[in-house]
């Protein structure tokens, strides 16, 4: 029996933007969006969807004058992600 | 572009996870190597002036280790220029900043030691009611003035431990190799006069941070312009 895949990350954008920031500590929103090739407006709205199921955890701030987003995976996200890609080996390799 | 309505099967799922983590990890080392030209630069223009002096027997009038402390006012502006320009922040990249800041006092404080000891040293002595002195070549019998022994060589130790653990930690070969030739230099110290000291001194620092530190420019002037 194959366990339905997380249909949050089941998504090409929020599934880049969890996979960048596995990796890392924390980063900028201007780093996501040109590591995902995506758009500001698009990306904004995946992001506030995993932010919304807890899987990030978003800051604003102000550097010299500009706003600055910056982005960070949560450990219920990391849980999320660790489930999801062993949802995927399964359905890659299935047990016998 | 991408967006989060197209389907994506397993395979493509599985292929997009992996090339975002390379992609994130091909960020992490972005270092353009600034501090380390400026700092092998400096350590390693002090180093090969002081030996200059005391071979050729001339005085530029002051001691040019002073340029070490000069060099701490850009080492400031670049700090918070590269703080400032970060996009991404790896556990990597804490734990290097948190290596180089120890560094930074350690040297501070190795710095202190050598230059305290000595006066500290002849207090202590002078308190317990001990006077040394020293005869030179010809005779002459004058009070000795304590001196903390081979301190290049201490700073030398510290030099190649932050290198050391940079160059293990980034599998950066250059800093690698320049660690390990700050050690050789250290335990050749170990048996050469301070005006020798002073040109390993000089040469730890071009090995350690200046060669690496254009090696790394370098990388990232190609990395900007691919």
């Amino acid at each position: 029996m194959f366990k339905e895949l997380d249909p949050i990350l089941h998504s090409q954008l929020r599934l880049a933007v969890m996979s960048l920031l596995i990796g890392v500590k924390e980063a900028e929103f201007t780093f996501i969006k040109e590591k995902t090739n995506s758009t500001a407006g698009n990306l904004s709205v995946q992001i506030q969807k995993l932010k919304d199921v807890g899987y990030v955890e978003v800051s604003k701030q102000f550097v010299n004058n500009y706003p600055q987003t910056t982005c960070k995976i949560t450990p219920i996200g990391i849980a999320a992600f660790e489930a999801y890609v062993k949802a995927l080996q399964e359905y890659l390799v299935p047990k016998n | 572009m991408m967006n989060e309505e197209t389907p994506m099967n397993e395979q493509e799922s599985l292929r997009l996870i992996t090339d975002m983590i390379a992609k994130a990890k091909a960020s992490h080392f972005h270092e353009d190597g600034t501090s380390a030209i400026l700092w092998g630069s400096v350590v390693g223009f002090c180093g090969l002036v002081h030996f200059a002096e005391q071979y050729l027997k001339f005085s530029i009038g002051f001691d040019v280790w002073i340029l070490t402390l000069v060099a701490l006012v850009p080492q400031i502006f670049i700090s918070i220029k590269e703080s400032r320009n970060r996009v991404v922040r790896t556990d990597m990249q804490i734990a290097m900043d948190a290596v180089w800041t120890v560094y930074g006092i350690s040297v501070f404080a190795m710095i202190a030691y050598i230059n305290i000891i000595p006066y500290s040293s002849a207090n202590l002595f002078a308190q317990s009611g001990v006077s040394l002195f020293q005869k030179d070549a010809n005779g002459v019998v004058e009070p000795f003035r304590a001196f903390a022994l081979s301190g290049s060589s201490l700073l030398m130790i510290l030099y190649a431990f932050p290198t050391l653990v940079t160059g293990l930690a980034r599998r950066f070969k250059p800093m690698l190799y320049g660690a390990i030739a700050c050690y050789v230099f250290f335990f050749i110290s170990l048996y050469t006069s301070t005006m020798y000291d002073n040109l390993l001194a000089g040469l730890a620092g071009i090995g350690n941070w200046l060669i690496p530190g254009l090696i790394l420019r370098n990388r990232y002037i190609k990395g900007k312009s691919c």
